[in-house]
């Protein structure tokens, strides 16, 4: 599989939210707006990077009956740290932020890219994973986002063009499975072809 | 790697003493920034309220009001060329009714306009309400806070307008929009509170319950 392979993989043939259907708590909890879903997808991209390239590198030093633990006591500490360094030196990208990145500790993609890529591929290679899921997961939270925020509130990155029309029930959880699962039968139906 | 109960307890051992170590070392290093940035956000909020900056405007008295696990403060913030008082800023929990995940933390301008007091602006200072709907007391011009600026909290009634309050509700939002109400009328038993219109038991009374209209009799 080539570099670019790695990294595109992730956005269309394993695309986090559509097609492995994973990390669907907090898709459906943040993208009641774009800015929220694109927000999550970042941060969520960067503790990916950064968590792949951790697993990779410790891959040959973990015994494989412990390696969930020992993956999760990583990931965790690596977001906690991410954390508390956001709000100490970047407050503004932390107030902005900083509400999504609890949720990533518990967040299945970060584990599950550890067990199925991370742990068997090469560190380089386990970092171009974390980008093209990153970039993958980013997408389609930013879509479903603007999807629900056009729908629900008649706005779109935060602009408004309609006001108080609109039905509140696509920022509310139902209307999030709606979405999803609409975008979701779209998006299978291209990505096959 | 072949997995033998030596190299498991070893292996997890290592880890989890490397990384406890790391995140020991990481709030260590960040504990004093992170209060420092908390701290200036809080301030900013004080002079914010009052329609003032830190360089027109100083904090000439703090004081912290503790009823049961919450804490109300009151700030009288003063100009700094002629001393004068400019208005309270007081940071306030809603206390009776929690928002849809969690308490309300606002930070309300009270400034004193002749005989009557009037609320001059509110900053959300801590919220976990639904982005989209609950959340949107944080953004500026809406509902809960257009509907109480420049009023005079005593002729205010601390509910939403369909319970016959005086606040305007945020849409699909009315769990969010009654804590906000609540922590309001917190800030308001703060206010009399400090500045010595409220004894301690009806101001007690008042942010655990029941209204503050009763306030003009203890004047």
């Amino acid at each position: 599989m080539s570099k670019l392979q790695i990294i595109t993989k992730g956005i269309i043939k394993e695309n986090p939210t559509f097609s492995l259907v994973l990390g669907m708590c907090p898709t459906i909890g943040v993208t009641s707006s774009a800015i929220n879903g694109m927000g999550m997808g970042v941060a969520t991209m960067a503790v990916l990077i950064m968590s792949n390239m951790a697993i990779a590198m410790i891959k040959n030093v973990v015994p494989d009956k412990v390696r969930i633990p020992a993956f999760i006591v990583v990931i965790a500490s690596f977001v906690t740290i991410i954390e508390m360094l956001m709000q100490a030196y970047v407050p503004a990208l932390y107030a902005s932020l900083g509400v999504f990145i609890p949720l990533i500790v518990v967040n299945c993609i970060i584990l599950g890219r550890a067990e199925a890529f991370a742990s068997k591929n090469s560190v380089w290679d386990s970092a171009l994973d974390g980008v093209g899921i990153g970039l993958g997961f980013t997408l389609s939270l930013t879509v479903i986002g603007a999807v629900r925020e056009v729908l629900g509130s008649g706005a779109i990155f935060g602009y408004t063009f309609a006001e108080g029309v609109m039905p509140l029930l696509f920022i509310l959880a139902p209307g999030g499975f709606l979405v999803l699962g609409y975008l979701m039968v779209m998006f299978n139906k291209i990505a096959k072809r | 790697m072949k997995s033998s109960l030596k190299n498991m307890v070893l292996v997890l051992l290592l880890i989890s003493t490397i990384t406890a170590f790391l995140v020991a070392l990481v709030n260590d290093l960040t504990k004093e920034a992170i209060a420092e940035s908390i701290t200036k956000t809080k301030n900013e909020a004080k002079f914010a309220v009052l329609s003032t900056s830190a360089s027109e405007a100083y904090i000439a008295a703090d004081t912290t009001r503790v009823i049961g696990d919450f804490n109300i403060n009151v700030s009288t913030v003063a100009r700094s060329d002629d001393n004068t008082i400019i208005g309270y800023a007081v940071e306030a929990p809603s206390i009776t009714k929690n928002g849809y995940a969690d308490r309300i933390v606002l930070m309300v301008g009270f400034k004193e306009e002749g005989d009557a007091t009037v609320i001059n602006a509110v900053e959300v200072l801590s919220q976990k309400e639904t982005p989209g709907l609950g959340a949107n007391m944080t953004k500026e011009g809406n509902s809960l806070e257009r509907s109480i600026l420049g009023i005079n909290p005593a002729e205010l009634t601390f509910a939403v307008t369909k319970e016959g309050g005086s606040f305007d509700a945020l849409t699909g939002s009315t769990i969010s929009s009654r804590a906000y109400a609540n922590a309001v009328e917190t800030a308001y038993a703060g206010y009399l509170w400090a500045t010595g219109r409220l004894n301690t038991e009806a101001a007690v009374e008042t942010a655990t319950g029941s209204t503050v209209q009763s306030d003009s009799n203890l004047l």
